[in-house]
C-alpha cells in the first residue's frame, strides 16, 4: 500500500442469502483520487459503496481506512465512520432541524465543537454550496437539488477523509442536476477524494480520474475515463456502454 | 338526591376527588413517558437480550386488565415481602400500562423516520445512543402526539382504579362509591365525575391538537 492510499478494499466477499453481491472485490483509492463506479443495475454498485463506511457489513475481506482496518462496531467504528462523508440518493436530511442544524449536528455532537464556530463554519459552506440563504428553513421546505447541496455541505462539516456519493443525482429532477454536479465538480477540483455511483457519463468523463466499471458484483475493468470510454476492453463494458447510449 | 344538593353536601368531596386524580394522572403518565422511552431504546438498540426485555414488557403490560394487575400489587408483592402502600400500587399499575401503549406508539413514531436519516446520522459518526437522543426519539414523540394525546385521556380513565382501594383523599370516582354508601345520590352522583372526567378530557384533546399543530415536521 502506498503511503497516499485513502481507502483500501481487499478482497471483500458478500452474500445476501444467496445472493453473491460482491464477488473478491480490491479496490484502492489514492489521496485526491475522484472514482467513479458505474454499472448496470443491481450489479453491487451501492453495496460496495456502502460497505466503504460499514453501512453493510461484509462476510470476509478487510477494509482499510488511511491503513488502519475498519472495526466492526461500536465507538471506533463510529469515528472512523465520521471521518468519511456521505451523500445519499435520498439526501436524506434530519427533517426535524434547521438547514443550519443539520449541518452543525455532526461537528458540534460528535466532534464536540463549540456551537458559534460551528456555526459560522456551517454558514460558510451553505454559502459555498449555493443555499446559505435558506439556512433557517427546514429540509421540505427546499427543493431536491437544494436539500442534496445541503447534504453535501453536512458531510463537508465534518472535515472528511474522503467523501462517498452513491447516485446524488438519480432522484432529482432534470434542471436539478447540474446545480449538484457543479457543487461536486468543484470539490474534485479542489482535491477530495470523492468515490463516485453515478449514471452521469458525461459528469464521470469530465471528472473522474478512474472509471471502475461493476457487474455481477465483480469489478470487471478499471481504467482512465478517456480509454474506458472510447476503449472498453471487455464485451461486458462495451455491451453496457452499448446500452446507455441508445 | 339533585345535583345541587349533592353539590352543597359533598361539594369539597368532588373537587378533593378531582384532585387526586389530576395527580394521579400527571405523575402516572409523566413515570409512563419515561418508561415508555426508555423500553423503545431497549427494542430498537443492538443488545438482544435488551430488545427482548422489552417485546415481553410491551407484551405483558399491553395485556393485562387493569384490576388484575393492581390485584396483583396488592395481593401479591406482600407475599415477596414488599408492601407499597394503597397509593403506590395504584400509581404503579396506572403507570406501567400506559408506558406499554406509549412505546407502542413511539415505535410506530421511529417507523415513520425512516431508514435514510438513520443511516446518516451513523454516517456522519453518531453512536447508538447519541442517534436515538438527538434524531430519532425528538422526531419519534413529535410524530406522535396526537396517540400520546388519547394516551394521556386513557391514563386519566384509568386512575378509576382508585376507586377499588381505600384511599384518602379518594378519586371521582371513588367519591361516588363514598357517597353511595352514605346516602342516595344514584345516578346523578356519576353525572357529576362523569362531567368532570369529560371537561378534562376536552382539555387534554384541545391542547393536544395545539401542541401537534405547533411542533409537527414538515414532510
Ligand atoms: N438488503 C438487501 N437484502 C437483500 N438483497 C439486497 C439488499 N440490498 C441489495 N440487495 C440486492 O443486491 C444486489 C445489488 O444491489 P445494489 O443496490 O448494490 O445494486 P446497484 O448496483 O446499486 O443497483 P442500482 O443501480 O439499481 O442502484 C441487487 O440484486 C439487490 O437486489
Ligand atoms: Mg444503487
Amino acid at each position: 500500500m502506498s503511503e497516499n492510499t485513502v481507502i483500501e478494499l481487499k478482497h471483500i466477499d458478500k452474500h445476501y442469502g444467496n445472493l453473491h453481491v460482491l464477488k473478491d472485490v480490491n479496490l484502492s483509492i489514492k489521496k485526491g483520487e475522484v472514482v467513479v463506479i458505474i454499472g448496470p443495475s443491481g450489479s453491487g454498485k451501492s453495496t460496495l459503496c456502502r460497505t466503504i463506511n460499514r453501512l453493510e457489513g461484509i462476510d470476509s475481506g478487510e477494509v482499510l481506512i488511511e491503513g488502519e482496518k475498519l472495526p466492526d462496531s461500536g465507538k471506533e467504528l463510529a469515528k472512523l465512520r465520521s471521518r468519511i462523508g456521505m451523500v445519499f440518493q435520498s439526501f436524506n436530511l434530519f427533517a426535524h432541524k434547521t438547514i443550519l442544524e443539520n449541518v452543525t449536528i455532526g461537528p458540534v455532537e460528535v466532534l464536540h465543537m463549540n456551537k458559534t464556530e460551528a456555526e459560522k463554519e456551517a454558514m460558510e459552506l451553505l454559502k459555498r454550496v449555493g443555499v446559505a440563504s435558506q439556512a433557517n428553513k427546514v429540509p421540505a421546505q427546499l427543493s431536491g437539488g437544494q436539500q442534496q447541496r445541503v447534504a453535501i455541505a453536512r458531510s463537508l462539516a465534518m472535515h472528511p477523509i474522503a467523501m462517498l456519493f452513491d447516485e446524488p443525482t438519480s432522484a432529482l429532477d432534470p434542471e436539478m442536476i447540474n446545480e449538484v454536479l457543479n457543487v461536486m465538480t468543484e470539490l474534485a477540483r479542489e482535491g477530495m477524494t470523492m468515490v463516485i455511483v453515478s449514471h452521469e457519463m458525461n459528469f464521470a468523463r469530465r471528472v473522474a480520474d478512474r472509471v471502475v466499471f461493476m457487474a455481477d458484483g465483480e469489478l470487471i475493468e478499471e481504467n482512465t475515463p478517456e480509454e474506458f470510454f472510447e476503449h472498453p476492453k471487455t464485451q461486458r463494458a462495451k455491451d453496457f456502454l452499448d446500452s446507455i447510449k441508445k | 338526591m339533585s345535583i345541587g344538593e349533592l353539590l352543597s353536601v359533598y361539594g369539597e368531596k368532588y373537587l378533593q376527588g378531582l384532585l387526586t386524580t389530576w395527580e394521579l394522572t400527571i405523575f402516572s403518565f409523566i413515570g409512563a413517558m419515561i418508561i415508555g422511552v426508555i423500553i423503545t431504546v431497549f427494542r430498537v438498540c443492538p443488545i438482544k437480550p435488551l430488545r427482548l426485555f422489552g417485546e415481553f414488557y410491551v407484551q405483558i403490560f399491553r395485556n393485562i386488565p387493569g384490576a388484575a394487575l393492581l390485584i396483583l400489587l396488592v395481593y401479591a408483592l406482600p407475599e415477596l415481602d414488599l408492601i407499597l402502600s394503597y397509593h403506590s400500587c395504584v400509581l404503579t399499575a396506572t403507570t406501567l400500562i400506559p408506558a406499554s401503549f406509549c412505546s407502542e406508539y413511539l415505535m410506530s413514531g421511529i417507523n415513520a423516520i425512516g431508514i435514510g436519516q438513520i443511516e446518516a446520522a451513523r454516517s456522519i459518526g453518531m453512536t447508538f445512543p447519541l442517534m436515538m437522543r438527538k434524531i430519532v426519539i425528538p422526531q419519534a414523540v413529535r410524530f406522535s402526539i396526537l396517540p400520546m394525546t388519547n394516551l394521556l385521556i386513557a391514563t386519566m380513565l384509568t386512575t378509576s382504579l382508585a376507586s377499588q382501594v381505600p384511599l384518602s383523599p379518594t378519586d371521582l370516582t371513588g367519591v361516588v362509591s363514598y357517597i353511595n354508601t352514605r346516602s342516595v345520590g344514584g345516578v346523578t352522583s356519576f353525572l357529576i365525575s362523569a362531567f368532570f372526567y369529560c371537561i378534562t378530557a376536552v382539555v387534554i384533546g384541545q391542547l393536544g391538537n395545539l401542541l401537534d399543530k405547533k411542533v409537527r415536521i414538515l414532510r
